[in-house]
Order: structure tokens, then C-alpha cells, then sequence
């Protein structure tokens, strides 16, 4: 009904317009709207190119990819909304990765990093991989919040720390930095396995961890929106002074967020420790960059305070379609770089304007 | 070799102080800074014994990485690190994060704190710039350089970087090679199982190629001849060339875009492509080719998704073939899923080092007894440890 109702409104507010008015209420909704229109055209000019790229299994790849990134991009998306960043995401999925990979390996596996060790179970190994993006997450929000320094420091340097820790823990025990592998099979099924029934002749499987990305969207969409601390965030995203007056405590705010942070970069380490089946010292490597991106695109400002769930996990799925299409396209691949350029600096601008023009 | 003995001599106070006082015997009526110098080169032939056992312990090794993220390189490090402390020798060790500036800066703050000997893997390979400009740096230090895996120059460069200093080495290997002999192997391994590879019986094989990264040379030739050697051995049998499974990609390879040679952005590619070609609509991937077994992996795992390579005796399995033989790599082979590999020999390019680090320790020729047929024919100070098959044990 809201959403009826808003039409409603917007129609009749539009009705109220002159003719150069009307002209320009036109002009902006495109410019305001570019990214999705270029990503329908881009969309059906691929489709049009290779058909193959609405099939089922094509979604479904979409769909699982996309999944895959929206733990880390809803974790670093709280950190912009707080007009931080977060650079360490990458390294702490690295090292959650390994740590997930290490306590996974089957028994037989000849190089076991832990030869006499059992394999875990999945929820345990969770619990450990939240816990240790947790502490880095602690870390970078008490530096933040203590010493008021930028975030950009702060995990520039935990980004360093943690790439040192996992280059030590992936020599442990003899294991000479050898990629974490052989998995066993209950951990595989567990992440890449499927509870839902296969469609499509099985051929198309809906993997446990997108399940997995619904629930934390879901999970995170309720703290956002339904508590205190949510709304905290936001207060203290768009003007801390503010914030701290009408009693909001800004450092607890903000060490949280970081920590909910870093825990969500361990759900991702979790997830891709077996999605990707080899994690080495350079697993989880720039994976900020995309997610930082998806956050941007999605409407998630620098300016800080404003922000959607729902726009982060659009911006994900928007990032990841271009990137599946212009493989489908086959574009060369110096090409993809200035196209990826592209469409941040895009993002950015449009996000920017809306912000300058109601200033 | 007279220039580092000397640079050693000098080095060394307490050789310094020792040859003085063996010169003042002989020679009585000079002075003690002409004395200097002159025992310097003299004692070259007459401490020759002595000076010998106080170099092993005085050669200051400094070791440069291109990173501590690779794994091959991971395998080196701890073969080298092994048989420098057992050969006690000092060393330090510095990793440059992919990063040739720091690489350099790197080689002049080692150089500042009396670093006597460099092992440099290079960061920017195959180019005459970086290499040269390490080389100039040693040069002027008057200290010896061993370059190792990552070439210094290209092949149309060949020479031009090695045989501009004396106290220079290079061990590493022939980058073509690796490319050659994967080529062959996967030729072979498809005309042995024309039939079995060929899932939609169209009499053609449609093959994948993951790029480890733009251009590095060993990641250029390893796609080129991991190809064309292999449609070599095809056409020989009578078999039709390899067909790049994407008619739209002209490249006819997908590289890793942060040039990580990773399984992350193999994997990623892998998922993609099996969305559209797949044996539901009859044009299913039948082989893929890897750079590296980093990459072979993430295509196992995205295989494995779609029930391809399970390694069970009943999945359809995908011929996969990688570069490195990681021990991943190795189990993967052992289990059926992966088909083949190319083993670098990451103890045996250790060994070379150290063996050369201990010659120059102990005054010899730093190529003193190393096996001639490892030396390039065109390139005297250049050694090569060669590339093995590896199909499993």
C-alpha cells in the first residue's frame, strides 16, 4: 500500500509542474536512475549478444557468486555508513579462510596441517571463524573510537598485521605456506552442498551458503533497522557530535559496528575457504575493493549516515551481473578494467550529486 | 674473483689487522696505510687458508623474494633458508610484496648494512630494466648477485643482463620449458583418451586456458606451448587441433586479473563458464589447461559443484593439468581428480643457491662443480633445473 500510496503522490506532485519542470523531473530521475538503466541495457544487449546468459544455470552462477560476497559487503557497508572504510576485509577473509581450511582437512589428507586432529564441526568452526574477525574487527573500532584516528589507517595497519599472521599460520607445522586444501567432504557439503531440492535434471543446485547469505541479510537487516544500536549507527554516521549530545554512547557505537564487521569478513572466510577449496596467503586478497564498490553502487555514502540493506545487496548482484557479462561477452581484458573504473566512478558521482543537491 | 676477495679483505678488520702484522715481519721500512692496501692483495696468496674459514662465517646473504604469497616460492624459501643455516651461513630475508620499488629499496638498505652477497628473485621478470638496474646497484658495491626463478631478461635479450657483470648468476628455469613439456603431456594424455575426453562425440576437443598473469614470461609461454605443443602431438596423430571453448574470446585464455595466479579468480571464471557451456547444451569444457596448480585447484572446486572430477570412479572427469606439483596438486593427482602436472624442483633450485653461496664462502669460482649439463649452452653463467612430468606415483 505505501508504495501505491507514494506513487500516488509523486503523480500528483508531477501534475502540479509546469512544462520546463516536467522536463527537468525527467532528466533527473534518469540521471538519478543511470546505473540501473545502464545495467538494463547492458543486461539485454548481452542477452541479445548470447542467450545463454538468462538461462537458469546462468542466474543460478549470478545468484551464488553474488552470495558469496554479501557477508563481507554488509559487513564493510555499517563501516561507510560510520564515513569509515575498511581495508583489512580482505586480509581477516584470508586468514578466517585458512583457519576455516585448517581445522576442515579430511583425516586421510596426506599433508594435514593438523595431522591427529578430528574434523570439526561446521557450526563450531562458525563460531571460531566469527570470533576471530571479531577480535580484528575490536581492534580496528577501538583505535577508531579511542584515538580518533581515520579508519583508513587503523585497517591499513591491522591489514598489514593480519597478512603477517597469516603468512605464520600457513607455515605452521611444517606446512611451508602450502595452500590449505582437501577439505573434507562433510564440510564441502555443508557450504557447497544443498539442502533444497535440485532443479533444472539436478544439473542446477541452489548451494547451503546462499541460504546461508539470505539468513545474514536477514539477520543484518533486522540490526540495522530494529535496534538501538542500528539506529545508533546512523545517528553517529551523520554527525557524532550530534550523537554524543543526545546521549548515544559513540564509542561503544562504533567498536561494535567494526566488530559486526569483522565478523562478517569470517563468514565470508568460511564460506570461501571451501567455495574456493585451495586458501593460500593470498586468498581473500583485495577483496574490500569489490566490496567496498557493491556498497558505493548500492547508495551506502561516504558522506556517512545513509544506507540500505537492501541497496548493499542490489549494489553486490549489480557489480557481479557486469562482471559475469562482460565474460560472457568475452571483452578484452584491458577493456574490463577502464569498464569497472568506469562504472565506480559513475556510482560515486551520482551518489554525490544527490547529496549536493539537497544541500 | 679478485675484486671479491678483495672487497672481503677490506672488509674484514680483523683479517686487516692479522695480514699487518704478518706484513710488518717482511717488509719493515713502510708505512701503516700503503701497508693496508698492499696486504689486501697480498695476503690473497698468503692467508688464502685463513681468510677462507673467516669468510664462511663473514658472508652477510641478503635473500629477496618477489613475495611471501606464492607458494612455489614458499617451497624455495624453506629448502634455502635449510641450506643456508646448515651450511652456516648468515642470511637475511626480505620480501618485496610484489613490488619491484621495494624490491630495490630493499637491495640498497641491505646493501648499507654489509650485505656481501644478494639472492634476488625478482619481482618485475623478464626485463632487462629491473634486472639491470639491481645488477648496477651489486656493480658498484662490488658485490656478487644470484639471481633465481624469475627470469632476468627476455630470450631476444639473452645475455645482454648476465654477461654484463663477472660476479653474476642465474638459477632458475628454461620458461619455456614448462610450456613445452605440459603441452606435450596434455597432447599425448588426449591422444591416448581421444574417445573418453571427447563428451559430445562432435570429433573435436574443446579446451579452457587459465592465464596466471599478463605479462609475466613464464605465464606467456606456459599458455602459448601448453597449446601449440599439444596440437603438435595431435595433428602428428592424425588428430584435429585443440578448440578454445569460447569462439568469442580471441585471447583463447582467461587470466587473473590481479596477476595473483590464484585459484580465487579460476574458480570464479570456471563457475561462469560452466553456466553456459555444459553438457545440457552439448558444449561442455573437456579440457583445461592451468598456468599453475594454485589455478588447476579453484577449477577442481568449481568442477567438483557441478559433480565433474569427484574422483569416485563414476563422475565424468574432466581432464585438468597444472604447473608446480604442490603437494595439493600431488593429492588431487593421487585421488583422480586432477591428470597431471609439472614438477618445479623447489629443493633443487635451494641447493643451487646454497652450493654457490658456499663457493663464493670458501674463495672457489662461484660455478666451481656445478653439473655442465645444467648450464645454458648460450649463456655460461646461466643454470637451468629442469622440469619433470609429474601423473602421479
Amino acid at each position: 500500500m505505501n508504495i501505491v500510496n507514494a506513487f500516488h503522490s509523486k503523480v500528483e506532485y508531477y501534475n502540479t509542474l509546469d512544462a520546463k519542470d516536467r522536463k527537468k523531473f525527467w532528466s533527473e530521475m534518469i540521471i538519478n536512475n543511470a546505473l540501473y538503466i545502464l545495467l538494463i541495457i547492458a543486461v539485454i544487449y548481452t542477452y541479445v549478444k548470447n542467450n545463454k546468459f538468462l538461462s537458469a544455470g546462468s542466474i543460478m552462477n549470478i545468484i551464488s557468486l553474488s552470495a558469496a560476497n554479501i557477508p563481507i559487503a554488509l559487513g564493510i557497508g555499517g563501516c561507510i555508513v560510520l564515513t569509515g572504510t575498511d581495508l583489512s576485509a580482505g586480509r581477516v577473509v584470508g586468514l578466517t579462510a585458512c583457519i576455516a581450511a585448517s581445522l576442515e582437512q579430511s583425516v586421510e589428507y596426506a599433508t594435514k596441517m593438523f595431522p591427529n586432529m578430528p574434523v570439526i564441526n561446521p557450526w563450531i568452526v562458525i563460531l571460531i571463524v566469527l570470533a576471530v574477525g571479531a577480535v580484528v574487527g575490536l581492534v580496528n573500532g577501538f583505535f577508531v573510537a579511542k584515538f580518533k584516528l581515520h579508519p583508513f589507517i587503523v585497517t591499513l595497519a591491522t591489514q598489514l598485521i593480519v597478512y603477517g599472521i597469516i603468512l605464520m599460520y600457513i607455515s605452521l607445522n611444517g606446512n611451508n605456506g602450502q595452500p590449505l586444501s582437501g577439505l573434507d567432504k562433510t564440510f564441502n557439503d555443508f557450504v557447497k552442498g544443498s539442502i533444497l531440492p535440485t532443479f533444472g535434471d539436478g544439473k542446477i543446485v541452489v548451494p547451503n551458503y546462499v541460504l546461508m547469505a539470505i539468513a545474514i541479510t536477514i539477520i543484518m537487516w533486522v540490526i540495522w533497522n530494529k535496534t538501538t544500536f542500528g539506529k545508533n549507527m546512523f545517528a553517529v554516521g551523520s554527525n557524532p557530535e550530534a550523537a554524543n549530545v543526545s546521549g548515544v554512547n559513540v564509542m561503544k557505537t562504533i567498536i561494535l559496528v567494526h566488530t559486526l564487521a569483522g565478523a562478517m569478513y569470517g563468514m565470508t572466510g568460511f564460506i570461501e575457504s571451501s567455495r574456493i577449496g585451495s586458501n593460500q596467503a593470498n586468498t581473500g586478497l583485495n577483496y574490500e575493493c569489490d566490496a567496498i564498490a557493491a556498497c558505493v553502487i548500492g547508495g551506502v555514502s561516504f558522506v556517512g549516515g545513509t544506507g540500505k540493506i537492501s541497496g548493499i545487496v542490489l549494489g553486490v548482484f549489480l557489480l557481479r551481473i557486469i562482471f559475469v557479462a562482460l565474460q560472457f561477452l568475452a571483452i578484452n581484458q584491458n577493456l574490463q578494467y577502464v569498464i569497472k573504473g568506469l562504472i565506480i566512478l559513475i556510482a560515486c558521482s551520482i551518489d554525490m550529486r544527490k547529496y549536493l543537491v539537497r544541500k | 674473483m679478485k675484486l671479491f676477495k678483495k672487497v672481503l679483505a677490506v672488509s674484514l678488520a680483523s683479517a686487516m689487522v692479522f695480514s699487518l702484522a704478518a706484513c710488518g715481519g717482511k717488509k719493515e721500512e713502510t708505512t701503516a696505510a700503503p701497508a693496508a692496501t698492499e696486504a689486501a692483495g697480498e695476503t690473497e696468496a698468503a692467508a688464502e687458508e685463513t681468510e677462507a674459514k673467516v669468510a664462511a662465517e663473514d658472508l652477510n646473504v641478503a635473500v629477496f623474494y618477489y613475495t611471501y604469497g606464492d607458494t612455489y616460492i614458499s617451497s624455495v624459501r624453506t629448502a634455502l633458508d635449510a641450506a643456508l643455516t646448515e651450511a652456516g651461513i648468515k642470511f637475511q630475508n626480505y620480501d618485496a610484496n610484489s613490488n619491484q620499488t621495494t624490491q630495490n629499496e630493499q637491495i640498497d638498505t641491505a646493501l648499507t648494512t654489509g650485505a656481501n652477497l644478494l639472492i634476488v628473485n625478482i619481482v618485475t621478470s623478464g626485463s632487462v630494466d629491473a634486472s639491470s638496474a639491481i645488477v648496477e646497484k651489486a656493480k658498484n658495491a662490488g658485490v656478487p648477485v644470484i639471481f633465481f626463478n624469475r627470469a632476468v631478461e627476455g630470450d631476444e635479450d639473452e645475455g645482454k643482463v648476465l654477461g654484463s657483470y663477472d660476479k653474476l648468476a642465474f638459477v632458475g628455469t628454461d620458461a619455456p620449458e614448462a610450456g613445452h613439456m605440459q603441452g606435450k603431456m596434455v597432447g599425448q594424455y588426449v591422444v591416448d583418451n581421444y574417445d573418453a575426453i571427447d563428451l559430445n562425440k562432435d570429433g573435436k576437443i574443446s579446451y579452457a586456458m587459465f592465464m596466471g598473469q599478463l605479462g609475466n614470461v613464464e605465464a606467456i609461454y606456459r599458455t602459448q606451448f601448453g597449446v601449440e605443443d599439444a596440437n603438435k602431438v595431435l595433428v602428428e596423430a592424425g588428430k584435429p587441433e585443440l578448440e578454445y571453448f569460447d569462439p568469442s574470446n580471441a585471447d583463447k585464455y582467461q587470466v587473473d586479473q590481479d596477476g595473483n595466479w590464484s585459484a580465487t579468480a579460476a574458480n570464479a571464471y570456471m563457475n561462469t563458464n560452466l553456466s553456459q557451456y555444459n553438457e545440457t547444451n552439448n558444449n561442455m569444457i573437456e579440457l583445461v589447461i592451468c598456468n599453475n596448480d594454485g589455478m588447476a585447484e579453484g577449477v577442481i572446486s568449481a568442477l567438483n559443484d557441478k559433480g565433474y572430477n569427484l574422483g569416485d570412479g563414476q563422475s565424468v572427469t574432466i581432464p585438468v593439468f597444472g604447473v608446480d606439483a604442490t603437494d595439493a596438486a600431488k593429492q588431487l593427482i593421487g585421488d583422480g581428480k586432477m591428470t597431471g602436472t609439472i614438477k618445479q624442483d623447489a629443493e633443487g633450485m635451494a641447493t643451487m643457491i646454497a652450493d654457490l653461496s658456499k663457493n663464493l664462502a670458501e674463495g672457489k669460482d662461484m660455478l666451481e662443480g656445478v653439473d655442465s649439463s645444467k648450464i645454458s649452452e648460450k649463456v655460461p653463467n646461466k643454470i637451468y633445473i629442469p622440469y619433470a612430468e609429474y601423473k602421479g606415483e
